[in-house]
């Protein structure tokens, strides 16, 4: 059809990038367009507890979500959440995939030692550090009090005060095998020979590392920051397994009670609104970021 | 090699406390799956057992099923990371290597997709999958877990593809070899190490991943290794913890082998950049 | 070298295909029967009236699967959006309410005989307008465990009827100076409104009272300024919103609780896993009146279901047998629901048991309205708010019951 006009060569040549990614496309609409679309219809209309959607309910969904007592608790707590893992996650996992990225005894089991955490999964993960944090019977006081740091028992998840501090940095630690092992990937595909020549120029580490490894590996810190953001801001298991948002929802972040909301309570029209805000919101930040990023790129170019 | 000893010693004084904070759940699990049940809850707690009880192990694999799990967790990780890399491979391939209009525009849709949490779309997706008629069944997993693992593929592709230089290709493709025989014989061996590393990811999502099985199965027999294992902790009134323990870390070894293996990967990946 | 991989995978993936297919095969007449995990014995003792039933019943079979109580909810509300529900499910009683609302709960037609067999109070949770919705399985009333070693170590012999007595004795308990506490209070997760509703009930307190909520009623706040000052003087376990029920549980288990209000699955585990501990059991302390709170869940049949019958033969000549009942309720631990059952000498010469079943004229049951689980988390979240010491008894109820009166009208 198309051979008259074109040659050959060309229509493929120009029609390959689109065939190449049309199945990803069609893939992701299939799958996650769908049950985005209900999500999104339910949050229109009245729905009862089991998905039955009735009438367009002039989004009293919304306004119901907007004028409930948690919402922008949970709002604050979870940017709070989502800056304090991410921010510490990737604060922690650049030196670590620096000292990773050194030749030294052991690397390799250093290496596995920092990526174990992802072995196990986050629910699991969550269990064992409850049954850690247990002040009465887990071994975090067993421990502290026998090197003789405690003198009474800590019941540590009791209150927000010690408990929210504790799940960020459980959130700061499972997160930490993936975003090492992006930068470490991003680093070990870096030339060695850049870096020999810039040490032979007399450039000290932190210059190197400033104006040679930073903006070389921006590419997989761009991929760790958004997706970690995305991945954090969503996370439920953590919270969930150690405290479900308790004492007094002083631990609930957007996520924990959006299912308490769907499934415990039934409302599934304001869950599916609060979904859609969620999403609006990271939706935002993933495009102030997006701005941000590529203005810095300019500016560096 | 003084040296060399010397920054060793430096390299692990810095990562000892995060070694201390990772291993410590770990020593708290085997602590306590080889207890005698009755000092799992004793009080005061202690690190060590009165006797390494290994038959926890044996008991635990037989009261919880644990075998089946297993396969079905290998069999939906094994086909969704290799499903996952058949879509996204070409695509990465395509936004690192070749310009058109739209590649902006469909970066930003793969993200877009990743941006609701699966719980909030737990729903829609079992209906979804309801009316196909494909609740209970394995290849659901399986294709709910690609579509929530192609955009990180396809971006984390895309990000090592553009660390390998083109020069290659282009003169192969002078030497009128076809798009395909380009990606085929020399793009593919040279991205094999970057591949390796997308499909880990892909591979303990799936292993890890816990609200979608507990959404989309259905039957004892189809379960998988996490809802299997977390199925010991659900109790309202009794936790048998040295099972779960033990469970737990059985559950942890497939992966943590995966992770000797990425080792190499990683490596190699080091390699190809000197080859260059 | 390339292409032996490529075969491998390949063969890989035909593997992985015709396994995904075997799983997936079925047979034309499946019961699918959803319960609920309450321990480890939960599988067997199902599997086994599945094993009975299919022997009796040539050419049927019945597929139990054990889902985990956090999870049930979320499992039955996806099968209903779904349109994939089982033909029978375990689910709380209260959970009832929206299941006959919704038209999702078949009635049960049941022969007199049958119905004569169940113990009156628990089949009136499950009765909507004269019809019976479900049938009542794990039923317990909660009743107060004391320690006798440690009471009698702090000089009392009798356990307390009253609260003045908790307190008293409490205090003694506290006296001798060990690391054991006088009274056990919960303070997270499944129960904790459950925890003060005993004191709330005893007090002459309702949770609902003309239709708007009772919790911030004068005998509210009398019982939880009681539990308030406990915990202030140092009668209760420290910090008790860091312990669930499972937790305080275990003190009791290790001897280190003095007074505990838990329900009758706490024997099992004792027997299990402290036998040489010390104790009886006691009613739930009185102030102007007795109670305790009663709870069942209910084994109920699905409306889309397409083999009700089948159901039903299922529950009535196999689940709700004397013999399975009897095997339910010795292995999990909870209270007869039937009379032939309670008649069994397992229960009837059990005087442990009689503390429980002595308590059952006295039992409330959860009201049966809807939003009864935000009105929980409502009640619970004022209850941890003091219990931190973040919000004084009076006001922390006030504001609950302002909220929950709000969920009553939506």
């Amino acid at each position: 059809m198309t051979r008259a006009n074109t040659r050959p060569s060309d229509g493929i040549g120009r029609a390959a990038p689109y065939l190449l990614v049309l199945p990803s496309i069609l893939f992701a609409f299939w799958i996650i367009g769908y049950p985005i679309y209900d999500m999104a219809n339910m949050s229109l209309h009245a729905v009862n507890r089991f998905g039955k959607t009735g009438a367009f309910n002039d989004f009293a969904n919304y306004s119901r979500l907007f004028s409930h007592k948690l919402f922008l608790d949970c709002l604050l707590r979870t940017l709070v959440w989502t800056v304090c893992v991410v921010g510490g996650t990737v604060l922690l996992s650049v030196p670590i995939a620096l000292i990773l990225n050194e030749r030294f005894y052991g690397r390799t089991l250093a290496r596995i030692i920092i990526m174990l955490p992802w072995a196990v999964s986050l629910t699991m993960t969550g269990i064992v550090w409850r049954w850690s944090f247990n002040g009465q019977f887990g071994m975090v006081n067993a421990t502290l009090s026998s090197f003789g740091l405690q003198d009474t028992p800590v019941e540590w998840l009791a209150t927000a005060t010690t408990a929210f501090p504790i799940l960020i940095a459980i959130g700061i630690l499972v997160s930490i095998p993936f975003t090492v092992t992006v930068i470490l990937g991003g680093l070990s595909s870096l030339q060695a020979d850049i870096f020999e020549a810039a040490k032979i120029d007399g450039a000290s580490g932190w210059q190197r590392f400033r104006h040679l490894t930073l903006p070389l590996i921006r590419p997989f810190l761009n991929i760790v920051l958004v997706l970690n953001f995305i991945y954090v801001f969503n996370s439920f298991p953590i919270i969930w397994v150690m405290t479900q948002g308790d004492p007094a929802n002083s631990t609930d972040i957007l996520v924990t009670w959006l299912y308490k909301l769907a499934f415990r309570y039934g409302e599934l029209g304001v869950a599916s609104a609060l979904s859609i805000v969620m999403f609006l919101i990271l939706l935002a930040l993933t495009i102030v970021y997006a701005v941000l990023a590529m203005r810095n790129e300019r500016r560096q170019a | 090699m003084e040296n060399r000893t010397r920054k060793s010693i430096l390299m692990w004084l810095l990562l000892s406390p995060l070694v201390v904070v990772i291993l410590f759940p770990f020593a708290v699990m085997v602590s306590t799956a080889v207890k005698p049940r009755a000092e799992v809850l004793a009080y005061p707690p202690r690190w060590l057992p009165s006797e390494i009880r290994l038959q926890n192990f044996v008991d635990m694999w037989e009261a919880t099923r644990l075998g089946p799990a297993v396969m079905n967790s290998l069999l939906v990780s094994v086909a969704a990371t290799l499903l996952c890399l058949a879509i996204a491979i070409p695509a990465a391939y395509a936004s690192s290597r070749m310009q058109f209009t739209g590649l902006k525009l469909y970066r930003q849709f793969l993200l877009v997709t990743q941006m609701l949490s699966p719980i909030v779309l737990v729903l829609g997706i079992f209906r979804l999958m309801a009316s196909l008629g494909m609740v209970d069944k394995l290849p659901a997993l399986v294709l709910a877990y690609v579509a929530f693992n192609l955009a990180f593929s396809v971006w984390m592709l895309q990000a090592y593809f553009q660390t390998i230089p083109k020069e290659l290709e282009e003169a192969a493709k002078l030497d009128g070899a076809s798009t395909l025989q380009r990606m085929r014989l020399i793009f593919l061996p040279l991205a094999l190490p970057a591949i390796g590393i997308t499909a880990v990811f892909v591979f303990i999502y799936c292993w890890n991943e816990f609200v979608l099985a507990m959404t989309l199965l259905r039957s004892p027999e189809s379960n998988t290794l996490t809802i299997q294992t977390f199925s010991l902790v659900g109790g309202r009134y009794q936790v048998d913890w040295d099972h779960v323990m033990a469970a737990t870390l059985v559950a942890s070894v497939p992966v943590a082998v995966i992770f000797a293996l990425l080792q190499r990967a990683l490596v190699s990946g080091l390699t190809v950049g000197a080859v260059k | 070298m390339y292409q032996i991989k490529k075969r491998r995978v390949l063969g890989l993936l035909a593997g992985a295909a015709v396994l995904l297919g075997a799983t997936t095969a079925s047979r034309a007449e499946t019961l699918n029967v959803v319960v609920a995990y309450y321990s480890a014995a939960t599988q067997g003792v199902f599997e086994g009236m599945a094993k009975d039933f299919m022997e009796k019943n040539p050419g049927n079979e019945v597929k139990i699967e054990v889902i985990q109580w956090d999870n049930l909810q979320q499992r039955l509300t996806t099968d209903i959006a779904g349109g994939t529900t089982p033909d029978i499910a375990m689910i709380g009683t209260r959970w009832l309410v929206d299941y006959v609302k919704n038209d999702i709960a078949e009635p049960m037609e049941l022969t007199p005989e049958f119905k004569a067999g169940f113990i009156e109070a628990f089949l009136s949770p499950s009765t909507f307008d004269g019809k019976l919705y479900g049938l009542p399985v794990a039923a317990s009333a909660r009743a107060m465990y004391y320690n006798k070693d440690l009471l009698a170590k702090a000089g009392v012999n009798e356990p307390p009827k009253n609260w003045d007595g908790v307190v008293d004795t409490a205090r003694k308990i506290k006296a001798l100076g060990s690391d054991a506490y006088g009274f056990a209070l919960q303070g997270k997760e499944i129960e904790t409104d459950a925890y003060w509703y005993y004191s709330l009930w005893t007090h002459g307190g309702e949770l609902l009272t003309d239709g708007k909520s009772g919790v911030s009623s004068p005998a509210a706040v009398k019982a939880l300024t009681l539990y308030k000052s406990m915990i202030d003087e140092g009668l209760t376990e420290p910090d008790p919103t860091g312990l669930n029920r499972q937790d305080i549980e275990r003190l009791f288990k290790q001897g280190r609780i003095g007074m505990i209000l838990t329900g009758p699955w706490l024997r099992g585990q004792i027997k299990e896993e402290a036998p040489t501990l010390n104790y009886a059991i006691a009613p739930i302390p009185e102030g102007e009146a007795k109670a305790t709170y009663g709870v069942t869940d209910t084994l109920m049949v699905f409306k889309s279901s397409s083999k009700k019958e089948l159901a039903m033969k299922f529950l009535t000549e196999t689940a709700f047998s004397p013999k399975w009942r009897i095997e339910f309720s010795t292995k999990e631990g909870f209270l007869p629901v039937m009379k032939e059952e309670a008649a069994a000498p397992i229960f009837a010469d059990d005087p442990q048991l009689r503390a429980f079943t002595d308590m059952l004229p006295y039992a409330r049951f959860a009201p049966l309205i809807t939003n009864w689980e935000q009105m929980v988390d409502v009640v619970i979240a004022a209850l941890q708010k003091v219990y931190i010491g973040q919000a004084e008894p009076e006001p922390a109820l006030k504001d609950a019951a302002a909220q929950i009166d709000g969920l009553i009208q939506d």
